[in-house]
Formats: C-alpha cells, sequence, structure tokens
C-alpha cells in the first residue's frame, strides 16, 4: 500500500471534527481514541507520543528552569523520525514563545540577554532584539499578534485563549490539506481532537483548582510573613 | 527477431487483462480498506459503503472484453497492434483503477460525515468510470483494424 493510503482504516473510522468553537465534546471519547490508534505502526505511535510529551501541557513541568525545558524539549522533537510531525511541534512551541515573550514583557520583564534560553526556535534572538517593538516586527508572520497583544492587555485571557486555539486550528487546516489518508492526516487529527478537548474541557471550578496547584508549586519552600 | 514481436503480441493480448485486473485489485482494496474504517465507525449504512468500495473491479471486466476483442491468431502482422493496443488499454485502466479507488475512499469518508451527499460524493469516481469507458470503446474500435 502507498505511503499516502497507509491509514485509510484507522481515519475512516475516526468520526469528523465540526468547528472547534461550536463543539460540545470531543468526537469521541479518549480511551476511544487510544484504541483506534492502536492500529499505528509502532514508529509512528511513538513519534505521536513524543509529540504529545512536548505539546501536552499536562506533561509540562513548572518545577524546572526555561533552559531545561528547551533542551528537553529539543532532545525529544530530534527523536521525531517524521519530518511533518516535527515541524509542527516546532512551530507550535514557536508560537509558544512569541505569546512568553508577549507576557514576559508585559509582567514588565527586560530583555532577554542572549546568554539563557529562554524561549525555542528562530525567533527567540530576533525578539530580544525587538522587545521594545509592540509587536517583535513579528506581525507579517503571526497575523494575530496585534489581537493577542490587545487582549493580553485588556486581561482578557479566554479571548487570547480562543485566539490562540483558532490560529492553532488554522494552521493545521493549511498543512493538513492534501493529507487524506497518511499518518501526517493522523496527526492533524490528534492535534485537532486535543485543541477540541481544551476547549470543551474549560471551567471555572477546574481552572481555580489548576491555579491552586500551580501556586502550590510555585510557592513550595518561601517563608510568607506573618500577616500584620 | 519475428519471435519477439510474435511475444510483444502475446503481452499486448495479455496486458490488457492483467494489468486492468491489477488496477481492480489496488482500487478495491484501497476503497475497501476506508469502507471498513467507516464500518467501524457508523451503525447503519455499512451497505453502501461496501457497494461503493467495488467500483473499481469494472476495469478489470473492460480488460476481459478487451482482451476477448483482441483474440486472433498472433502474426508478425497483427502483433504491433496487439501489443499497442493491448498494453496502452491495460496502462490506462490500471491507473484509473487505482484512482478511482482513492475517489472512492474519499466518497466514504464524505457521505459517513453527511450521508445526504452520497450520489454527489460519487461524482469523481464516476468521470474517473467514464474515462475508462473511452479506453475501452475505443480499444475496441480500433481492435477491428487489426489484420486478422
Amino acid at each position: 500500500m502507498a505511503p499516502q493510503d497507509r491509514y485509510l482504516t484507522l481515519l475512516t473510522s475516526l468520526p469528523a471534527h465540526g468547528p472547534l468553537f461550536g463543539a460540545r465534546q470531543t468526537p469521541l471519547s479518549r480511551l476511544r481514541l487510544r484504541m483506534r490508534l492502536n492500529w499505528l505502526e509502532p514508529e509512528d505511535a511513538e513519534d505521536l507520543a513524543r509529540l504529545a510529551s512536548v505539546i501536552d501541557w499536562r506533561h509540562q513541568r513548572f518545577d524546572v528552569d526555561d533552559e531545561d525545558v528547551v533542551r528537553e524539549a529539543q532532545a525529544e522533537i530530534d527523536r521525531i523520525s517524521n519530518a511533518f510531525a516535527r515541524e509542527l511541534v516546532i512551530w507550535r512551541l514557536e508560537l509558544r514563545t512569541v505569546v512568553a515573550a508577549l507576557r514576559r514583557r508585559r509582567a514588565g520583564e527586560p530583555a532577554p540577554s542572549g546568554r539563557r534560553r529562554w524561549g525555542f526556535g528562530r525567533w527567540v534572538p530576533h525578539i530580544a532584539r525587538h522587545w521594545t517593538e509592540p509587536h517583535f516586527r513579528l506581525e507579517r508572520v503571526y497575523p494575530w499578534l496585534p489581537e493577542a497583544k490587545q487582549l493580553l492587555d485588556d486581561g482578557d485571557a479566554l479571548g487570547l485563549e480562543r485566539l490562540l486555539l483558532g490560529a492553532v486550528w488554522a494552521h493545521l487546516e493549511r498543512i493538513g490539506a492534501g493529507h487524506e489518508f497518511d499518518f501526517e492526516a493522523v496527526v492533524v487529527y490528534v492535534t485537532r481532537w486535543d485543541l477540541v478537548a481544551r476547549w470543551t474541557r474549560y471551567d471555572a471550578d477546574a481552572a481555580l483548582a489548576r491555579f491552586d496547584e500551580l501556586l502550590e508549586t510555585a510557592l513550595a519552600g518561601v517563608e510568607l510573613p506573618p500577616a500584620a | 527477431m519475428n519471435e519477439f514481436v510474435i511475444a510483444l503480441g502475446w503481452s499486448g493480448l495479455f496486458g490488457a487483462l492483467a494489468l486492468s485486473a491489477i488496477g481492480s485489485i489496488v482500487g478495491c482494496a484501497i476503497a475497501g480498506q476506508a469502507a471498513i474504517g467507516a464500518m467501524v465507525d457508523t451503525e447503519s449504512g455499512q451497505g453502501r459503503y461496501l457497494g461503493v468500495s467495488v467500483m473499481p473491479s469494472t476495469g478489470v471486466i473492460y480488460g476481459i472484453v478487451i482482451m476477448f476483442t483482441l483474440q486472433r491468431e498472433v502474426t508478425a502482422g497483427s502483433a504491433p497492434g496487439l501489443f499497442g493496443i493491448g498494453l496502452l488499454a491495460g496502462i490506462a485502466l490500471l491507473y484509473a483503477s487505482i484512482l478511482q479507488g482513492r475517489a472512492c475512499a474519499s466518497a466514504i469518508q464524505a457521505m459517513k460525515v453527511k450521508p445526504e451527499i452520497f450520489g454527489l460524493s460519487l461524482a469523481p469516481a464516476a468521470i474517473v468510470e467514464g474515462f475508462s469507458v473511452f479506453v475501452f470503446v475505443f480499444a475496441l474500435v480500433l481492435a477491428g483494424s487489426i489484420p486478422a
């Protein structure tokens, strides 16, 4: 069977995604998706697992240094054998780097020093050079950047999340064109499933619990002065 | 030299069938895999998927008819014609069946999501079928001018 038809049965067995923001739940459960993905070839399954380990927020550790995070991500990416999956991971990490830079600058941090690896990808030195520019001179590469900055300045976290998820969704649509029944189509489907799962999972209680968890991690070992 | 030309004649004669059979095998396998996947995901309408998945099998039927139409004594006079028509018709049917299989797989995927476009989604596969019919008909017409 030709490579472009390798996952015909798998992909036709997966229910279609609707529009991202209209979805009330994922088209199939995580358990069922995992069962279907058992049809992947071992090397493709490994690539998909590595992609998830780098991208999925649940796998992110907040108790390690930025440099270590970047180094570990680079090591994982180097082990991904499929070029399409590798490029997708790099694109998403670069996007996160740009958003992280917006957040850092809004928090009043100075331009990052060239010695430390604080972000991932080709834009790291560019951003440091153009720290004082409103959009780091990247608005042509990321047309949504001015809107993202505005939403961040307005403190509209939900609007920003919506914008970023929409940008990733549109990127997947663009790069997924021409891939119908191959591994690349599986990568696009699973990444979209993750986006839908993320968007439909959002609720205030869960967000509060997560915030508490992050706060505890960040403040571990810090002695707070007694309240007056 | 004469034996070589005769051999070419025979390969053209059987090539129409063999190549179209290969095309139908691959095309039906592609569409069949898509049908199986769609059956896993849906509760009803499985018969339609199976029906669509056998569309590429028409290629081999055209190949059989072309072979019988070309069948005659293979001589130095008839062999070049048999080779040219049989082989080229076979190659055309081979590609048509494989690509029709891919069109059917896409149609199955589309009709699974939107059952109401069942007919429309089959249009690309039907157009490919039309080109196969062109090859078939004109192979039969030209076969009449090959010396017996």
